[in-house]
C-alpha cells in the first residue's frame, strides 16, 4: 500500500517518525482529548500538515477515521496531548502498511446499512458522533463518521438522529 | 431493491420509527422523526435490530482494544493482504 504514502506531507511525516514502535489499535482505550488549554503549544503548520496528510489517507483506510476527525478538531489550538494522539496514529500506519479494502468478486447484492453513535462522546460540548456505514454483500461501500450538529440527550434522540442521516444517505433527503 | 434493511442497536430508536403515538420525550427531534417514519411507512426501508457485538459501525464511533478493533476491521472487509494469498 505504499502509494497511498504519494502525498509528500505524509511521506514526510512517516519519515520523521520512522523510528517508533508500532500500534495496535490507532487510539488507546480511555484516550480522551478536550482542549487541553493549559498544555504546551505545538508547531500549528506541522499538526495542520499531519491532519491533512491523514485526511487523505481516510479515503481508503477508513480504520482511522474517527481518529484522524477527533484530532482535527484540535487544529485552530493544537496541543501536546493532541499531538502525541496524532502520532499514534502514525505509529499504528506503521504496523499495518499492508492492510486496506478487499472486495471480493463473488459477492451476494444485499444492500445492509449499519448506524451507531456513541453518547455524548465530546465532554467538552456533549455533542454525539455518528457513525454508518454500508455494506453491499460483505463489500464495504459507503462510510460516513460525524460529530452530531445538535445537542441530544436521550439516547433515543442521539439514535434517532443517527437514523435519519443513515436514511438520507440512501434516499437523499429530496425524497420525503 | 426492496426494503433495505437498516440495522440500529437502540431498541427505543427503533420502536419510535414504527409506533405512531406522539411521544412526548421527542419533541425536539419530530423532523427527524417524521423524515424516518416516513420512510418506515412507505415500506422504503426496514430498521432492525443488531446486537451491540454485531455493530459494525461502532469502529466509526468509538476507540477499542486490539481484538475488538482487529474483529471490527475485519468484518468491514478491510484486511492485511498478506492473508489473502
Amino acid at each position: 500500500m505504499e502509494h497511498f504514502l504519494v502525498n509528500p506531507n505524509t511521506a514526510v511525516s512517516c519519515k520523521r517518525n520512522l523510528i517508533c514502535k508500532e500500534a495496535a489499535t490507532p487510539i488507546a482505550i480511555g484516550c480522551y482529548l478536550d482542549n487541553d488549554e493549559k498544555g504546551v503549544k505545538v508547531d500549528q503548520t506541522r499538526y495542520k500538515e499531519l491532519i491533512g496528510s491523514l485526511l487523505y489517507l481516510t479515503a481508503s483506510r477508513l480504520d482511522i477515521m474517527f481518529n484522524v476527525c477527533l484530532c482535527a478538531r484540535y487544529q485552530a489550538s493544537a496541543r501536546e496531548s493532541h499531538y502525541m494522539a496524532t502520532k499514534r496514529v502514525l505509529k499504528y500506519l506503521k504496523g499495518t502498511t499492508d492492510v486496506g479494502l478487499w472486495y471480493p468478486s463473488e459477492v451476494s447484492l444485499n444492500l445492509i446499512g449499519y448506524s451507531d453513535s456513541d453518547f455524548a462522546g465530546c465532554k467538552t460540548d456533549r455533542k454525539s458522533t455518528s457513525g454508518t456505514c454500508h455494506l453491499l454483500g460483505s463489500s464495504l461501500i459507503s462510510w460516513h463518521s460525524k460529530k452530531q450538529a445538535c445537542v441530544a440527550l436521550p439516547t433515543v434522540e442521539v439514535e434517532s438522529i443517527q437514523l435519519e442521516v443513515v436514511v438520507h444517505r440512501v434516499y437523499g433527503s429530496n425524497n420525503s | 431493491m426492496s426494503q433495505i434493511p437498516l440495522l440500529c442497536d437502540n431498541t427505543s430508536a427503533i420502536n419510535l420509527t414504527k409506533n405512531p403515538i406522539q411521544h412526548s420525550q421527542t419533541k425536539h427531534i419530530e423532523i427527524h422523526h417524521h423524515f424516518i417514519r416516513n420512510h418506515v411507512s412507505n415500506g422504503d426501508c426496514v430498521i432492525q435490530f443488531v446486537n451491540s457485538k454485531n455493530q459494525l459501525t461502532d469502529l466509526f464511533t468509538k476507540p477499542f482494544n486490539k481484538e475488538r478493533f482487529n474483529f471490527l476491521r475485519n468484518e468491514l472487509g478491510i484486511i492485511d493482504l498478506k492473508n489473502i494469498k
